[in-house]
C-alpha cells in the first residue's frame, strides 16, 4: 500500500560519522572529540605563556578570512549541486532513453575522476580556452562533482515514493511538474535531506582542495601564513582543529535534523 | 440504454505489453449518467481499459473520446480532461503527508484556483457525504482501509468530475469494511454520476449497474443488464466466470 512503503535510508558515506542517540559509542566519541577540539583550541589561544598564546591568536586572526571563503565555496557549491542533483536524479529516472543516458553518463564520468583532477582540469585545461576567476572555477568544479553524488540521492529519494502517488496526482489533473512539487518532493525530502547534510559536510572538507587553485580558503590562508613565518606546527594544528570543530558541529546538526524527521514519521 | 450522445466513446482500442494483448479491439460507448460495471478474470484487461480512459495508460491504436475530447490527440490538454475524470484506486493512494482535509483541497486549490476557505467548506461537505467529517484533521495513516477509501472517493469528487472511474475499490479491504464503501458508491450512483466501476461485487452491480461488461483476454465478450448476467449469461467463459464468483 502506498502509505506503507518502507522508509529508505540513503547512505552515501564519505561524510563525517553522524552521531545518533541510538548509537551510544559514536555519540560519546562525538562528545569526546568535540570537547578535546574545543579544549585544545581554548588552551592554545589562552596559554599561560603569552608568547605562545599571542602566536596562536595571531594565526587565528590571519585564518579568519579563510574560514569565510571556505563557507562561501561550500554554500555556493552545495546550492548549485542540489539543483544539478535534482535534475540528474530526474534524468536517471526518466523513461526517455536519451535523457536517461546523458544523466547516467554524467554520473559515471564524474564519479570516475578524482575531484582534484576535476579541479585541475577545469582550472588549467579548460582554463586555456576560457579564463575564469579562481573562485568561479572552484565552485564550478565542486558543484559538478557533488551534483553527480546528489543525483544519486535525489534518484533514490524520488524513487522511494510509490508510483500510486504519481498516478493519484496525475488523475486529479496535476501535470508532471506540479506532481513533483506538491506530491513527490514533499514526501521524498525526508529521505533526501539527511544524505544531503552528509554531502554538505563532505563537501566542506573537500573545499580544502581548492586551496591549490589559489582560492584563499582556510587551508590556503594557513599555507600562506606558514610559508612566511615557518610556524608549520602551530599553523596546521590550528587549521586542523578549526576544520574539526566545524564538521563536528555540522554533523551534530545533521543528526538533530534526522531525529526530527524521524519523529514526523510517527504521526 | 440509447447512446446517441455518449460521454465516453471507445472505438477499436488496442494495447499490447510486448507480446501480450491487454486490450484487443475494444469498443464501448457510455452515456451520460450511465453506470457500467466491468467484470472479468484477473489479467483480462479491466484496469488497462479503465486507465486508458484517463490516459494513465496510452493505447496503441483505436480512438477514445471523452466528453467530446479526443484524449489520444496530443494537442488536447490531457490535464484539463483528467480534471473531469475522478479516479479511485484499489490501493487508495491518499497523500500521506497531507491531512484528510488537505488531501481533498489540494487539487481544487492548485488547479481550479479555488480560495482555501471555499475549498475547505466544500471539502467538509464531501466528507460529511462520505460520513467521515470527524477525521478531517487526521492523517491517512490514522484511518482504517474503509475510511481511506471513502476519503479517496471524496478527494476525487472535490474536483467536481463529470465521470468517476473505480478500479476494484473494495478489493484491498477487510470484508467488514466493504459495505461502507459500497454504500457511498450507491449514494453517488443515485445522484446521477456517470460511473465506470471495475468490481466483482455483484450485489452492487445488481443494485446500480445499467450495464455489465464482461472482459476476457483483452476483449469484451458480453455486455448486458445485471439481470441478463445472472439469469442467462451466453458466453461459456462468462458462465464459468459467474459460477466462480457467485
Ligand atoms: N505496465 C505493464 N507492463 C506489462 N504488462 C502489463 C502492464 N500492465 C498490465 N499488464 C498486463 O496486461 C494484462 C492486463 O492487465 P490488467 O491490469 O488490465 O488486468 P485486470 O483485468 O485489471 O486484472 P486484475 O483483476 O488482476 O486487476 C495482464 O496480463 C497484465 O499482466
Ligand atoms: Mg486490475
Amino acid at each position: 500500500m502506498a502509505e506503507e512503503k518502507k522508509k529508505v535510508r540513503i547512505d552515501v558515506g564519505d561524510g563525517a560519522a553522524i552521531p545518533s542517540k541510538s548509537d551510544k559509542g559514536l555519540f560519546s566519541a562525538w562528545l569526546l572529540s568535540f570537547f578535546l577540539a574545543v579544549g585544545a583550541l581554548l588552551l592554545l589561544l589562552f596559554y599561560p605563556d603569552p608568547e605562545v598564546s599571542d602566536k596562536y591568536q595571531e594565526i587565528l586572526v590571519f585564518l579568519a578570512d579563510g574560514i569565510v571563503i571556505t563557507f562561501q565555496v561550500t554554500l555556493s557549491s552545495i546550492a548549485i549541486a542540489i539543483v544539478i542533483g535534482f535534475f540528474t536524479g530526474l534524468g536517471r529516472l526518466s523513461k526517455i532513453w536519451i535523457i536517461n543516458l546523458i544523466a547516467s553518463t554524467y554520473v559515471e564520468v564524474v564519479r570516475g575522476i578524482p575531484l582534484l583532477v576535476q579541479l585541475f582540469y577545469l582550472y588549467y585545461a579548460i582554463g586555456e580556452f576560457i579564463k575564469m576567476p579562481d573562485m568561479v572555477a572552484a565552485i564550478m568544479a565542486m558543484s559538478i562533482c557533488y551534483g553527480a553524488y546528489m543525483g544519486e540521492v535525489f534518484r533514490a529519494g524520488i524513487d522511494s515514493i510509490d508510483q500510486g502517488q504519481t498516478e493519484a496526482a496525475r488523475s486529479l489533473g496535476f501535470n508532471g511538474a506540479q506532481t513533483m512539487m506538491y506530491v513527490i518532493l514533499p514526501q521524498a525530502w525526508r529521505t533526501i535531506l539527511p544524505p544531503v547534510g552528509n554531502e554538505f559536510i563532505a563537501l566542506l572538507k573537500d573545499t580544502s582542495l581548492v586551496s591549490i587553485l589559489g582560492v584563499a580558503d582556510l587551508l590556503r590562508r594557513g599555507r600562506e601564513y606558514a610559508s612566511t613565518s615557518f610556524d608549520y606546527f602551530q599553523t596546521y594544528t590550528l587549521v586542523a582543529i578549526i576544520y574539526l570543530i566545524i564538521t563536528l558541529i555540522l554533523s551534530k546538526l545533521v543528526s538533530k535534523m534526522e531525529e526530527r524527521l524521524g519523529q514526523h514519521d510517527q504521526r | 440504454m440509447i447512446n446517441d450522445n455518449p460521454i465516453i466513446k471507445i472505438t477499436n482500442a488496442s494495447k499490447s505489453f510486448g507480446e501480450l494483448k491487454a486490450l484487443d479491439n475494444v469498443s464501448l460507448e457510455i452515456a451520460q449518467g450511465e453506470k457500467v460495471v466491468i467484470i472479468g478474470p484477473s489479467g483480462s484487461g479491466k484496469s488497462t481499459l479503465l486507465r486508458a480512459i484517463n490516459q494513465l495508460e496510452t493505447i496503441d491504436s483505436g480512438q477514445l473520446i471523452v466528453d467530446g475530447h479526443n484524449v489520444c490527440d496530443l494537442d488536447e490538454d490531457i490535464n484539463a480532461i483528467r480534471m473531469e475524470l475522478g479516479m479511485v484506486f484499489q490501493s487508495f493512494n491518499l497523500f500521506p503527508h497531507k491531512s484528510v482535509l488537505d488531501n481533498l483541497t489540494l487539487a481544487p486549490r492548485k488547479l481550479r484556483k479555488i480560495p482555501r476557505e471555499e475549498a475547505e467548506s466544500y471539502a467538509m461537505e464531501l466528507l460529511a457525504k462520505v460520513d467521515i467529517q470527524e477525521k478531517a484533521h487526521q492523517y491517512p495513516a490514522q484511518l482504517s482501509g474503509g475510511q481511506k477509501q471513502r476519503v479517496a472517493i471524496a478527494r476525487a469528487l472535490a474536483m467536481n468530475p463529470k465521470i468517476m472511474l473505480f478500479d476494484e475499490p473494495t478489493s484491498a479491504l477487510d470484508p467488514e469494511m466493504i459495505g461502507e464503501v459500497l454504500d457511498v458508491m450507491v449514494k453517488l450512483a443515485k445522484e446521477g454520476m456517470t460511473m465506470v466501476v471495475v468490481t466483482h461485487e455483484m450485489g452492487f452491480a445488481k443494485e446500480v449497474a445499467d450495464r455489465v461488461v464482461f472482459m476476457d483476454h483483452g476483449q469484451i465478450l458480453e455486455v448486458g443488464t445485471p439481470i441478463h448476467f445472472f439469469e442467462n449469461p451466453e458466453h461459456p467463459r462468462l458462465q464459468k466466470f459467474m459460477d466462480q464468483i457467485l
